[in-house]
């Protein structure tokens, strides 16, 4: 078996197989089934609020992927610093980039997990509605990038820092700004300001096109800048996570 | 003389008050009619089409011609314009000439988003008359279908987290023999 599926396997069962890794899974079922059942009781919504309870459902599910990677993210090699674990891993036959790409594998394999855990709640809410197969696509399709991108840039800042503590609490703070969309209404974001942040946000640019999808039921061709938007952010914050795991922190 | 002024000043007025009278006339014939094909008892998601004909009927060409549909939501308690952008793409025709006695047929299709009762109307006006001419009005009903049905939701919303614990607990259980064994 290849290096950096070693890695990735030893990743994947810390998710699927530790308490802590099914707690998280548990928590994050928890908040999907409070949301849906706080829905059931509403009996006056219109196909809109349907399409409306699936876009924000669907954000939800992205925010708690790109948290998860964040976490994940910053444990990489932080927490195998703090934990002693990194230099015999650094001294062992391994590339840079197969460890890399090993703890990515491993991040992408959680978002697997809560995207297939996401599903039934998805269904429930939106089998009646318009555009299901529609969220779901355009979720693994933007979510995946922008999920990846955040593990990326928290492996990023993990490495060169050398602190678990820092590289969350900075990733997590980029987090919140780039989902400032879910909160803020659209008359905030039609401004100048707003229309510029979401030009450069990845997260919104997901957002918008999970709104465009699901609610207006627009077409994959109208996506395209918001999937180039959200490829190149990918591609950024892979380059930033190379670079600082080739010169990782020791001190 | 004066008996001749008198005559001249009637046969004016007459002449005016004929002109007064024809241009108080409508030059065009609204008309609007539900689809055939429509359902009988509409049901939130369903579509309807309805067909709207604007006849000229002046002497004029009507040029700059404007149509569009609005619908009025009619509930008691609950009266109030929607807002077509979700129920329609099609909800204007501008630009349209109508040569004297041509007519325009248009379709406005429409998906039912809300429950309620609504009334349909189309309006026309054109660049020239500073008039809005509006069509027969046709009220319907649509029928609220539950949109989140709690058949599914509370299987998903019960059944994923207890498949998890159940994951949790046999994973325990394994580690602990696990460790009987060593």
């Amino acid at each position: 078996m290849k290096t950096h599926w070693t890695i990735a396997y030893k990743e994947s069962a810390q998710m699927l197989r530790s308490q802590r890794g099914l707690l998280w899974v548990l928590a994050f079922s928890g908040l999907l089934s409070a949301f849906s059942l706080l829905l059931v009781s509403n009996t006056e919504l219109s196909l809109l609020d349907n399409a409306q309870v699936v876009y924000m459902m669907s954000g939800t599910v992205l925010a708690s992927g790109a948290l998860l990677a964040a976490i994940l993210g910053s444990d990489a090699y932080a927490g195998e610093k703090e934990r002693g674990t990194l230099v015999p891993l650094l001294c062992a036959p391994v590339s840079v980039n197969a460890l890399l790409t090993g703890k990515a594998l491993g991040m992408l394999t959680a978002w697997g997990v809560m995207f297939a855990v996401a599903t039934p709640y998805l269904w429930a809410v939106g089998a009646s509605g318009q555009n299901l197969g529609a969220a779901l696509f355009y979720l693994a399709l933007f979510g995946t990038p922008v999920v990846l991108g955040f593990g990326y840039l928290a492996m990023a800042v993990s490495a060169r820092t050398g602190s678990v503590l820092a590289s969350l609490l900075s990733t997590v703070t980029l987090l919140m700004l780039a989902a400032s969309p879910l909160l803020i209404g659209p008359g905030l974001r039609g401004t100048a300001i707003g229309r510029a942040l979401d030009a450069v946000n990845p997260f919104a640019g997901a957002l918008n096109t999970l709104d465009s999808v699901i609610i207006d039921s627009e077409p994959f061709s109208a996506q395209f800048a918001r999937l180039l938007l959200v490829v190149v952010w990918l591609g950024l914050c892979l380059l930033a996570a190379r670079r600082s795991a080739a010169h990782p922190n020791f001190q | 003389m004066k008996k001749w002024k008198d005559i001249l000043l009637v046969m004016v007025t007459m002449v005016l008050l004929a002109a007064a009278s024809s241009a108080a006339e409508t030059p065009l014939i609204l008309d609007l009619r539900p689809d055939d094909n429509n359902p009988s008892a509409p049901v939130m998601g369903d579509h309807l089409r309805f067909w709207s004909t604007i006849m000229n009927t002046g002497a004029d060409p009507i040029e700059g011609l404007v149509a569009w549909i609005s619908l009025v939501e009619i509930d008691p308690g609950n009266e109030q314009p929607v807002d077509l952008e979700d129920w329609s793409a099609h909800k204007v025709v501008t630009g349209a000439a109508l040569e004297p006695g041509q007519s325009l047929r248009t379709d406005w299709p429409m998906r039912l988003i809300k429950g309620g009762d609504y009334r349909v109307v189309v309006s026309v006006t054109d660049r020239g008359s500073h008039k809005v001419f509006t069509s027969p009005t046709i009220q319907f009903n649509v029928r609220q279908k539950p949109v989140l049905q709690a058949g599914r939701v509370l299987p998903a919303a019960a059944g994923v987290p207890l498949l998890i614990i159940g994951l949790m607990v046999f994973n325990k259980t394994r580690q602990r023999r696990k460790k009987v064994q060593v």
